[in-house]
């Protein structure tokens, strides 16, 4: 470990902290692990700690949410501690093998999955979509950044054809960047791999900036918080999916014409939410379906339960035995009557799923996507 | 405690479609990735490892291959190796396991080692030849497919565990200097961050050619091998061959049957 890696009070501004607990109060993990946020912001201000801090399982249990991040009275972001934990491991090369699995599968192959590059566009089989030329004279209006997890994931791959279906329907002109795509990296930020990061922000921007493009549409919510927020350089405009849809929908180009006569509620995911203030999207589309009943978890927009999905959760399994938040999620929207549970990310929509086989209920509740309901209601 | 490693650079074909290239002597490679072979990559664990056990010691990475080698060499450096040599030659090309070792024994010979680490096999040609051919070469003992190494207090000997069928494994002792096998499984290989990769990239990679190494065109690559590959061809569909179709209900069903029916259950 360099010194500088071990400056975590500087890096962190630890000495702001009050040590008032808000962090922990409202971290969604806390419910049912032994994380406890506030305490690592005052023991990595021992710089002799930090080697043993790391070591504690719990350092893993962070989804990131960035709850604490949002009560944090000071304008701190204690998540970014947990990170910084992780940092050090990641140099000591002492991580779990799914997550090293992860990170050398990003180094070589531009996706988290083990799967190879020239698989990137299988999803897009049986459908017609236009892959974009870098440096092309005439100007696309969208290029779509689809997800590793929407290209290689079967379950999800189906998103991102509910996505092409949706954008043909209404008209837009859009392209892919192919198999050149690569890992967004936001997980990789948040497992604790800052020079692989650092990789993935220089060279997606300068893929990206190479096109001649109006925006870019992300799939994933996590693609998005890191291209627009964490990437250096980028010059295009950068949406979430749902903001392209709803204006869609406002300016009238996108006709729904079939019911979905269900109970649907909607699942914030915090990388949309929490992170990035998109709340009202999402619901404006959802009850845009014709025959779709809305109703709202308890729990929702800013104090929306984590699913646990995000933070590199995908590669890391928790110590803990206690039910998982997926679950409980499930289980309120069982209570509600809901028969669908919308979500606009591909972890939420894998993690729901998941808990409404473990729960039993997944012959009389479904989790999906937006965009598939969309696709159903054209 | 000195020692070597060998690796290898090869092709990732595990999710990939493989297909034979024009040539016929090969895959096509052009769309496939590459990384360290996954032998080898216990290889450099378990180097590493005594290493850090011992103390006083150094781990010498070798490769054979063109340039583009040096990136699973800076992996095991960023690792934690000490020294990096790499082969290169044209003379090299399409040699067998043997003309392999034979290059890798004339670098090793040069050095000052104690146990010597392969990969138990190569994901590409799967030969499993290096091993025992470069202790052949070498004129110390070996053992394949490694599972446990203890080495002795005063550093004279090795206890060996190799893997055998069924969870059997068998315990050999070995006198060092040596060369030993690894097979995949033995540890857990650490993960190389990217800054560390970054890091040992300003390490020197030394570069030596068959002439380098005393080795004459014709005892190495194509010419110095015993096995030549002559072309690969797909497995022809044979008249005996027969392809159940249906959903897997019925499949099974049908694979029941005729399973019975030829009296093999």
């Amino acid at each position: 470990m360099c010194a500088e890696e071990l400056d975590f009070i500087e890096k962190y501004d630890l000495l702001g902290c009050i040590q008032c607990g808000r962090c922990t109060g409202g971290c969604p993990v806390a419910l049912r692990t032994p994380l406890r946020v506030r305490c690592f912001m005052n023991d990595t201000q021992n710089e002799e700690r930090l080697e043993e801090l790391s070591e504690k399982p719990e350092i893993w249990d962070c989804t990131t949410c960035y709850t604490c991040a949002a009560r944090c009275p000071k304008g701190l972001e204690p998540l970014e501690v947990l990170i910084g934990l992780r940092s050090l491991l990641i140099e000591e090369g002492k991580v779990q093998p799914t997550v090293r699995d992860a990170l050398e599968s990003i180094f070589k192959d531009g996706n988290p999955w083990g799967s190879p590059r020239a698989k990137r566009l299988d999803w897009t089989e049986g459908l017609e979509v236009k892959t974009l030329e870098p440096e092309a004279e005439e100007t696309t209006d969208v290029l779509l950044f689809i997800c590793c997890t929407d290209a290689y994931d079967p379950r999800v791959m189906k998103v991102a054809q509910a996505l092409v279906k949706v954008l043909d329907a209404a008209g837009v002109d859009f392209g892919l960047i192919g198999e050149d795509e690569s890992c967004c990296g936001s997980e990789v930020r948040r497992l604790g791999e800052e020079g692989l990061f650092e990789m993935c922000d220089e060279e997606n921007v300068e893929l990206l900036n190479s096109f001649n493009v109006n925006r870019i549409v992300t799939v994933s919510p996590h693609c998005y918080n890191t291209i627009k927020k964490e990437y250096h350089g980028l010059k295009h405009e950068v949406l979430h999916y749902t903001e392209l849809v709803a204006q869609l929908l406002e300016d009238g180009k996108l006709e729904l014409s079939k019911e979905l006569k269900n109970v649907v509620t909607y699942h914030d995911p915090c990388f949309l939410g929490k992170q990035n203030d998109i709340y009202d999207e999402p619901r404006y589309i959802l009850t845009r379906i014709p025959g779709v009943e809305f109703r709202e978890f308890d729990r929702c927009r800013e104090r929306s339960l984590c699913c646990e999905g995000g933070g590199g959760k995908m590669w890391v399994e928790s110590e803990s035995k206690e039910e998982r938040l997926a679950e409980i999620r499930v289980e309120d929207a069982k209570e509600m009557g809901a028969e669908i549970i919308a979500v606009a990310c591909p972890f939420c929509l894998l993690t729901l799923e998941d808990a409404t086989k473990v729960k039993g209920v997944d012959e009389e509740m479904r989790v999906a996507d937006i965009l598939e309901l969309l696709a159903e209601a054209l | 405690m000195n020692m070597v490693v060998c690796v290898k650079r090869v092709p990732d074909t595990a999710e990939s479609e493989v297909h034979i290239d024009a040539s016929g002597k090969d895959i096509d490679k052009s769309r496939l990735s590459f990384g360290i072979n996954e032998c080898d990559n216990y290889a450099v664990e378990e180097a590493i490892q005594i290493k850090e056990r011992l103390g006083d010691s150094t781990v010498t990475v070798i490769s054979m291959g063109s340039k583009e080698s040096d990136e699973v060499i800076r992996m095991a450096l960023a690792k934690g190796g000490d020294d990096a040599i790499r082969l290169e030659d044209e003379a090299f090309a399409g040699g067998d396991g043997l003309a392999t070792a034979k290059a890798l024994a004339a670098a090793i010979k040069g050095l000052e080692y104690d146990i010597v680490f392969t990969g138990a096999l190569a994901d590409d040609d799967g030969y499993a030849v290096v091993p025992a051919a470069l202790g052949e070469l070498l004129g110390v003992p070996h053992a394949t497919y490694v599972k446990k190494v203890e080495i002795s207090e005063d550093g004279k000997k090795a206890k060996v565990g190799r893997e055998l069928e069924g969870g059997l494994m068998e315990f050999l002792e070995i006198e060092l200097p040596c060369v030993l096998g690894i097979q995949t499984g033995i540890n857990e290989p650490r993960y190389a961050s990217f800054k560390g990769i970054k890091q040992a990239a300003k390490k020197e990679i030394a570069v030596k050619s068959a002439s380098d190494l005393g080795l004459d065109a014709s005892e190495v690559g194509e010419a110095g091998s015993w096995a030549v590959l002559e072309k690969f061809t797909l497995p022809v569909v044979g008249e005996m061959a027969e392809i159940l179709e249906g959903d897997p209900e019925e499949t099974a069903a049908k694979l029941a049957g005729i399973l019975k029916e030829k009296g093999l259950i």
